[in-house]
């Protein structure tokens, strides 16, 4: 068989085409992360994770021990479990004027807790079949905490029982010689002192949340829109009382920030795995408190989009002074139309006349007891109420 | 004959092949390098942390070197530092600015300049900016901090270092705000190479500029974004608002890509710090003892150096 030269130039040329398509294509899958048939893309060719994502099929963090290991359930768990769900929805919740039983009617903890009902919405009506967001340990539930962060974890709740001691929240005493103290770590927490915006809560303090994010379920569980560029993702997460805040994601192959810096929600670094969007944050700081976790947490967050509806989101948190090993948790988002959805801003801050009030009463009734006209702000309790506590 | 064709032609696949892989490499090494000036679908590459460079947040207008907060010097027109900046020497001074309005004049209604001045002096109670407020637009886009722009064919996310604010400026259909915000509302489209942003539902709360500059609810920004280069942006916005000004005015400016290395928006949580000059005089034991009621009263002590002594003998 004779092959001409013309040939032989076309057929080489075909074939460098070819080879050239194939590395375009190959180098495009490595940038953007590649990977399965039927994946929605962007105009770039990375695996579209954009849209408002939220959830409305309540599924618990931890796994309640009856299940053991079964990550999901079976028809007849989910029915009454469900039924259960249903039942607990239609408890009173906060509009409660039962406080352990008791009437609460009048009672510190019934002024305390501020907020009635209506502000909380529609609550969760569906339940998945999973057992828990936890996968990993295999039990479902977050693991141990390492004797370092239990001591820690004990010392500040010796510290709050010690504000409350003698008040009707508390056990029986005097004041506690504590009562002036500071607080053991950067509090955070709901403690029983106003002297100073210190002592309050971080959400009194509109610090607004920190990083894992897991989204509620229900009117009032937040959403997160994400908007996705070539170098970045940027996630606004609308959640809680005007809690939410502005995560860009960069996607890099730049080294964490020095040790020294601090960022309240961690030095987030991005990349492309497969279809699967991998953050690694690091450089966290002691004003967040993520189960125990503050400074030393670890977190690798992985987003993937399963399917047109549902972006899978998962994170392992892993603080070797905190748990005695690493766990995972993984969280099913569902898109919401975005012709109808707004994600607003926070403004907590903003309109934060809360925090001044505390301030302002605990100062008015110190001075009321200084003048004889009332009891001593340290005698009650201004902590404990709210929920169905 | 045949034979060295098919070699010529094998020698040119492989050539052609090795130039395909080389050219392909090259964008393969990151984001970093090498920023496309283009989007796929053919708009401008806004991506990345950008960050005007004026000094519009100090006053929009044409000014000189002046105390960040004064009091009367000797002479009238040559005021000097005043307690809050006053031991911060050369650093509690405003530098000088060539001004960012188009004809060097905010067309105010007589009643609203006088507010605007009445603003300028009571500064440091009433800027929003001091308690870490959400900046507005388009102040939040000439605050001295960087911000990062997310693109998509959508949407483009503008997150600011300042406050954590941000805003989405929607390329598509999306629903009208229920409220009034302090970022606004924003809808763009693209006009060839310039993105137009119509921004709306505004609040009355947020300033234009540590000089006073203030607006209503009924303000109404129109923003240009024109690259001049991949990495500068002409930034022009023209401001409509009956209850204020006699006019809609335009501001025009530059916006500058960061381009160092590995730069990153790090977030100027200013939250926590704010606390102490807004809720100080609350707490039951004062930090700073000079809290009269809820008036700071701020003593500034600043030692001479040795060294500068022997001259003042």
């Amino acid at each position: 068989m004779k092959i001409s030269a013309r040939f032989l130039l076309v057929f080489a040329l075909v074939a460098a085409a070819t080879i050239f398509a194939l590395i375009q294509g190959r180098t495009r899958a490595l940038r953007s992360g590649g990977g399965a048939e039927g994946q929605a893309r962007t105009a770039w060719g990375a695996p579209d994770l954009q849209g408002i994502w939220n959830t409305n099929t309540f599924v618990p963090l931890e796994r309640p021990t009856q299940y053991g290991t079964r990550g999901t359930m079976t028809e007849e768990e989910h029915a009454k479990a469900l039924a259960d769900l249903q039942d607990r929805n239609k408890r009173p919740g906060r509009d409660s004027r039962d406080i352990g039983g008791k009437p609460g009617q009048g009672t510190e903890k019934d002024v305390a807790r501020a907020y009635n009902e209506f502000w909380f919405g529609d609550k969760p009506t569906k339940l998945s079949y999973r057992t828990s967001m936890v996968t990993d340990p295999p039990d479902g539930r977050i693991p141990p905490l390492t004797p370092e962060a239990a001591k820690r974890i004990a010392d500040k709740r010796e510290f709050l029982a010690a504000l409350l001691q003698g008040t009707s929240g508390g056990r029986p005493g005097p004041i506690s010689p504590r009562r002036n103290d500071p607080s053991p770590d950067y509090n955070l927490d709901r403690i029983n002192r106003s002297d100073g915006p210190e002592d309050r809560g971080g959400p009194e303090r509109c610090f607004g949340d920190g990083v894992p994010v897991v989204l509620g379920t229900g009117t009032f569980g937040g959403v997160m829109q994400l908007v996705q560029s070539p170098d970045s993702v940027s996630i606004y997460y609308d959640v809680g009382q005007g809690s939410g805040y502005s995560w860009v994601i960069p996607i890099t192959n730049r080294p964490h920030l020095p040790a020294n810096v601090r960022l309240y929600r961690g030095d987030p670094v991005g990349r492309w795995e497969g279809d699967m969007l991998v953050v690694d944050v690091t450089n966290f700081s002691d004003e967040t408190n993520f189960h125990g976790s503050r400074e030393n947490l670890h977190v690798v967050l992985r987003l993937k989009r399963d399917n047109a509806n549902t972006l899978s989101v998962q994170f392992t948190a892993e603080d070797p002074t905190t748990w005695t090993k690493p766990w995972t948790a993984t969280q099913e988002l569902e898109k919401t139309d975005e012709k109808t959805t707004l994600v607003l801003e926070g403004g907590c801050h903003e309109g934060n006349y809360g925090l001044t009030g505390l301030l302002i009463n605990t100062r008015a009734a110190e001075k009321a007891f200084r003048e004889g006209k009332g009891p001593d702000p340290a005698t009650q309790d201004n902590a404990t109420g709210g929920g169905d506590n | 004959m045949e034979a060295r064709s098919f070699w010529r032609g094998a020698f040119l696949a492989i050539g052609v092949v090795a130039i395909a892989f080389a050219v392909s490499s090259t964008h393969m090494t990151g984001q970093s390098s090498a920023r496309d000036a283009r989007m796929p679908g053919g708009k401008p590459n806004l991506n990345g942390i950008w960050q005007a460079m004026n000094g519009a947040n100090w006053d929009l207008l044409a000014h000189t070197v002046r105390p960040a907060v004064s009091q009367p010097g000797v002479y009238a027109n040559h005021p000097v530092l005043a307690a809050p900046v006053l031991a911060l020497g050369s650093v509690g001074l405003v530098p000088a600015g060539a001004g960012v309005v188009e004809g060097n004049e905010i067309p105010y209604k007589p009643e609203a300049a006088a507010k605007k001045r009445d603003n300028a002096e009571h500064w440091l109670d009433r800027d929003p900016e001091v308690r870490c407020y959400m900046p507005g637009i388009p102040r939040a886009m000439y605050m001295p901090y960087p911000f990062q722009i997310t693109q998509s064919p959508t949407k483009i996310q503008m997150v600011f270092a300042y406050a954590n604010a941000s805003r989405t400026v929607f390329l598509e259909e999306a629903p009208k705000p229920p409220a009034d915000k302090w970022m606004g509302h924003s809808v763009g489209h693209w006009e060839d190479d310039t993105l137009v942003v119509h921004v709306t539902n505004f609040n009355d709360r947020t300033w234009l500029s540590r000089s006073g500059d203030f607006h209503s609810d009924a303000l109404d920004v129109v923003e240009r974004f024109t690259p001049i280069t991949p990495d500068a942006l002409r930034y022009e916005v023209t401001l409509t608002d009956p209850n204020v000004y006699t006019r809609p005015w335009k501001m025009s400016m530059v916006l500058y890509r960061q381009l160092e290395e590995n730069t990153t928006l790090m977030d100027f949580r200013c939250l926590e710090f704010v606390e102490e000059p807004f809720l100080g005089h609350l707490r039951k034991n004062q930090l700073v003892k000079h809290w009269e009621g809820d008036t700071i009263v701020l003593d500034v002590t600043r030692r001479i150096p040795e060294g500068d002594k022997k001259y003042e003998r």
